[in-house]
């Protein structure tokens, strides 16, 4: 603790990010982006429930737990430039904490920062059943949500609100190589959270990848149309969070690396993709006592129209 | 009579078929290779005048556009629309009968 005031420290030390991490975009991998082309014209509609447990080793013995639905939009300006909206939904974001009150649980609900984003498709190569695309991707987020949310006990630490209060933004590059047996992605982001009432999130630096292996139907012999596809997918995300600024300083208990692994399902139709993945901490770099990933669960479905 | 009737309504009916034939092509497109993709080649090319059915054979990297009678379909409008989804359009051919025909690369 930087101090003696049991709740301001609760605020300070919840340090890592309590976003919801609903991973944004339209097809291929469940927890990131990907590089497969959005048609001129045509819309998608994702919708992913994020279920996520973290928790830290420190004396406070904090517990959070977020219970939220994102909702993503994306259109096709060309085939090579498509536009995403993303609004999350928090039907819960709870912190238990031990204080010298006692154990208390705090928490907020509602509609959390809006994310507006483009993706341009920078090179492709097609060749017969397969495809290889670099896309970079752009974009911001909007302090639209609630950061100033209180209960009994006062106002919410910041990283509890539903929203930052602050604009951000991000860029980053994806890359995609598709064939009609598998599937490998890569995504490297970079997100700079802005400053909002003397607190901000720390920047985050990203590295993301994943393999998909077509597992059904498992020849596409005397297969004729188009038949759906479920995949068996894999995702890796190594994650580096800088310091939560907090005041002239920084909070030494937030930020840290991670390494999540995250097996999956996806089954893929010409209009519908139903997936779910867990995500699971491989390792973890906590600064101090930032609070970790305990698992990740994500459940959703997109739509073509 | 009977007999000769019946003859004169097959007669007719068969040439009426022949008549109302649609137009088939095939279409070679690189670049496809899942499911989820191939509805933005369908919707882009059901947006042309005429078009009345397209079928992705995703396996084969081909797909089958219908066209009304009378309605053709050149390279050229093919090509668009295979690119305004995204992909890449290697072969263009019309085909023969309902059914289409091969691939011609």
């Amino acid at each position: 603790m930087r101090s003696n005031r049991p709740l301001a420290g609760v605020s300070v030390l919840i340090g890592a990010l309590l976003l919801t991490g609903v991973s944004w975009v339209q097809a291929a991998p469940n927890t990131f982006n990907t590089a497969l082309p959005v048609a001129e014209g045509q819309y998608l509609w994702r919708e992913q429930l994020v279920l996520r447990e973290r928790s830290d080793n420190g004396p406070m013995d904090r517990e959070v737990s977020v219970q939220a639905l994102g909702s993503v939009l994306g259109y096709g300006v060309t085939s090579r430039f498509a536009v995403f909206g993303m609004v999350p939904y928090f039907f819960n974001k709870e912190l238990d904490v031990t204080t010298p009150m006692g154990r208390i649980e705090r928490d907020t609900s509602g509609f959390g920062d809006v994310s507006l984003f483009g993706r341009y498709t920078l090179y492709k190569k097609d060749e017969t059943g397969n495809t290889f695309r670099v896309a970079p991707v752009f974009g911001l987020t909007a302090p639209t949500g609630d950061d100033s949310d209180s209960d009994r006990f006062g106002e919410l630490p910041r990283p509890l609100q539903a929203g930052d209060g602050a604009w951000d933004g991000f860029a980053g590059v994806v890359t995609t190589y598709q064939t009609l047996q598998y599937q490998v992605e890569g995504q490297l982001l970079y997100r700079e959270n802005g400053r909002h009432d003397g607190f901000a999130r720390g920047d985050e630096t990203r590295f993301d990848a994943s393999l998909q292996y077509r597992i059904w139907p498992r020849s596409m012999k005397g297969m004729p149309g188009t038949p759906a596809f479920v995949y068996a997918l894999l995702e890796s995300n190594v994650i580096h969070r800088e310091r939560d600024e907090t005041g002239s300083g920084t909070d030494a208990d937030s930020g840290g690396g991670q390494w999540l692994l995250a097996p999956g399902l996806q089954y893929v139709s010409r209009s519908w993709i139903v997936e779910g993945t867990v995500q699971l901490p491989v390792a973890e770099h906590p600064n101090g006592d930032a609070i970790e990933d305990d698992y990740i669960v994500r459940v959703g479905f997109r739509r073509n129209f | 009579m009977i007999k000769k009737l019946s003859l004169l309504l097959s007669a007719l009916i068969f040439s009426v078929a022949v008549l109302a034939v649609d137009n088939h092509y095939v279409l070679g497109v690189d670049g496809l290779a899942c499911p989820f993709c191939a509805y933005g080649i369908e919707k882009r090319l059901n947006k042309i005048e005429g078009v009345t059915d397209v079928q992705v054979d995703v396996g084969e990297s081909v797909v089958h556009v219908s066209m009304r009678e009378g309605k053709t379909l050149t390279e050229d409008r093919a090509s668009q629309a295979v690119d305004e989804a995204g992909f890449t359009l290697r072969s263009f051919s019309e085909a023969e009968g309902e059914t289409g025909g091969n691939d011609a690369q």
